[in-house]
């Protein structure tokens, strides 16, 4: 903490040496969840791809080669090639790129203004919380695949639109699940304590609330990712996402489309991946909910 | 009383769609630049500008142009299409019906698919037997992350392409309901899959948590059958989680509506949607967004309704 901490901060130091052992212990059992263990296995080797594909040997994405058109998977093609001979792995590795950074960015995006707004109507409440959840209301009348769209109608298409699309949709979901939290944890004795020594409002909201609605966020942030990446991916697939030349998954399952009879690995292998990916999300987000909320036990299977 | 409920309920949803009207007001207004120059393009000339910028009340202050907006909605009134000179309203009227019967049927489809899948597998694992339970988690967990667009090109692939059971494209004769089923089949079994598994999770979950209390064990205690424990006691509980869920899922839905109609083909609000995005025909992608969401406004009202129909502890 700085200088400008409150009296309240005296024993700082004292909870958190307490609270080291704890989150050792929570990092444990973390990863000794089934489910989180298969996420990140399954997520782990294709976001490094993904991450380092600019320093791995895989070529230009888009050199075309004619000779090569329409070749079925081998060990010189893994994924085989599409109707201008690229070859399709290399393409999926830089579409995963570009679907993976939509992705974690408007997850991104929508949790961290979700934490904010939340928080401010959840604990202002009146009209702070009257305008918000209002607006909040109208825009969770519309399916998120739906604002996508029409943000594109408005904006144009572009990683940096599909990004604002994605996140305009998936921010109201965040504030209301933030507020829901932070007006669960308003109720606690604590709170009154530290009220009652009048404790400023923003160290109540940094110190108290905020941290303690952190890892039910985390958890969806993981699923938004997941569903982010989904949208854009049906978003880039009616060409109304990322367009071409810039690859994204979406746009490469397009392009094999007509030739879906023949030459189903066009589309397919990046169809696999982007359910490999959507899938480990979700498991990573299933596994941490068990951990982190003792309350919830998934009866049946473990 | 049901009829108080339901008044109240439509009260309390008038700021939310007065908003939603005002968002869809906003789609033309917030293009960048000068919107009809925006719609036209540059090589258009001044007078088509002028004309469309007439049409779509860009002239008047923002106020005026928002109470004539309503005003026009109040009268039936969606404006005309760029693309086809015709009113929006007349386009509506013969895409609205495709969207309505795919999206319904796969509701109700994947909601009988589902909670029977749910309750059964729920009922095999309260009596030990966990192998379809087992199998229906893990295929929920995968069709939760396939996005309905790749089940279409895997089906299309396989039912279309290669068995050719169902033709790819043609009309919609609403009169000839042989051909309408054989159309729809795909699109509605594509989009109920993922239905399916939602609400089989859902299903499950809450069927086993409610075969695990104290008025089961005592109605399996008194002699009635684990099957009639579970339809009379525990299904009925089970199901008010499955409504809200139903009510959830409905957007996902619908946005799984708009890709299904553009890969088999279908003349619904989608393809529609996608046609008018493409041509930058606004008046239609405004009437649509509008539709869409005073849909999803109504499922979700609807489900709210069933859900106290259902429980009788919450006052109606």
């Amino acid at each position: 903490m700085t200088a400008t901490a409150t009296p309240l901060d005296v024993g700082q130091a004292d909870t958190a040496t307490v609270e080291v052992p704890p989150r050792f212990d929570m990092a444990r059992r973390l990863l000794r969840t089934r489910r989180l263990q298969f996420g990140l296995a399954m997520l782990a080797p294709i976001a490094l791809l993904a991450l380092f594909e600019p320093l791995l040997p895989f070529g230009d994405s888009n050199a075309s080669n004619l000779q090569a058109r329409f070749l079925s998977p081998s060990l010189d093609h893994l994924f085989g090639t599409d109707a201008l001979g690229r070859d399709v792995l290399a393409r999926t590795v830089a579409g995963g790129r570009i679907s993976l950074v939509v992705g974690v960015a408007a997850a991104f995006a929508s949790v961290s203004i979700g934490i904010v707004l939340g928080t401010v109507a959840a604990y202002f409440g009146k009209w702070v919380d009257s305008t918000i959840s209002g607006l909040v209301n109208v825009l969770l009348a519309f399916p998120g695949l739906l604002i996508g769209l029409t943000a594109v109608a408005m904006f144009g298409a572009g990683v940096g639109q599909v990004i604002l699309a994605v996140s305009i949709a998936f921010t109201p979901r965040a504030i209301r699940l933030q507020r829901s939290l932070v007006l669960g944890i308003k109720s606690n004795p604590y709170m009154d304590a530290a009220r009652m020594v009048a404790a400023p409002t923003r160290w109540i909201l940094v110190r108290h609330i905020v941290p303690n609605t952190l890892s039910p966020m985390l958890v969806v942030a993981s699923i938004y990712t997941a569903n982010a990446i989904l949208i854009e991916a049906t978003m880039s697939f009616m060409g109304l996402g990322i367009v071409p030349p810039t690859p994204s998954w979406g746009n490469i399952i397009k392009d094999g489309e007509p030739y879906l009879r023949e030459s189903w690995w066009i589309s397919l292998m990046p169809a696999l991946l982007l359910i490999l990916v959507a899938i480990a999300l979700h498991l990573i987000a299933d596994g941490a909910r068990q951990v982190l909320d003792p309350t919830e036990h998934d009866r049946g299977a473990k | 009383m049901g009829g108080s409920y339901v008044l109240r309920r439509l009260y309390h949803l008038v700021p939310t769609l007065l908003g939603v009207i005002t968002l869809t007001f906003l789609v033309v207004r917030l293009l960048p630049g000068d919107p009809a120059l925006y719609i036209l393009g540059e090589n258009s000339t001044q007078a088509s500008v002028d004309a469309l910028r007439d049409q779509l009340n860009l002239g008047e202050p923002l106020p005026s142009a928002w109470l004539s907006y309503m005003g026009s909605l109040l009268t039936g009134d969606l404006g005309e299409s760029i693309a086809y000179r015709v009113p929006v309203s007349e386009i509506l009227s013969s895409v609205l019906p495709v969207t309505v019967a795919i999206a319904t049927s796969a509701l109700i489809l994947g909601t009988i698919l589902g909670v029977t899948i749910g309750a059964v597998a729920a009922h095999l694992a309260s009596r030990g037997r966990a192998g379809l339970d087992h199998a229906l988690t893990s295929t929920s967990i995968v069709l939760e992350g396939t996005p309905p667009f790749v089940v279409a090109l895997i089906a299309m692939l396989f039912f279309v392409l290669r068995l050719e059971w169902f033709p790819a494209v043609g009309v919609i004769d609403w009169g000839d309901v042989g051909g309408v089923v054989e159309r729809l089949a795909m699109p509605v079994g594509v989009l109920a899959i993922g239905e399916v598994a939602t609400i089989g999770r859902i299903t499950r979950t809450s069927t086993l948590d409610s075969l695990g209390n104290d008025y089961v064990r005592t109605a399996r205690a008194l002699g009635e059958s684990s099957v009639s424990a579970l339809t009379h006691h525990g299904l009925r509980n089970s199901l008010l989680p499955v409504i809200t869920m139903v009510g959830l899922s409905f957007g996902r839905l619908l946005g799984g509506t708009i890709v299904i109609e553009v890969i088999f083909s279908l003349p619904g609000m989608g393809s529609t949607l996608i046609d008018g995005i493409v041509g930058r025909d606004y008046p239609v992608i405004q009437a649509l967004v509008l539709v869409y969401a005073l849909l999803y406004v109504f499922v979700n009202l609807l489900t709210d309704v069933l859900y106290r129909l259902a429980d009788p502890r919450v006052e109606l």
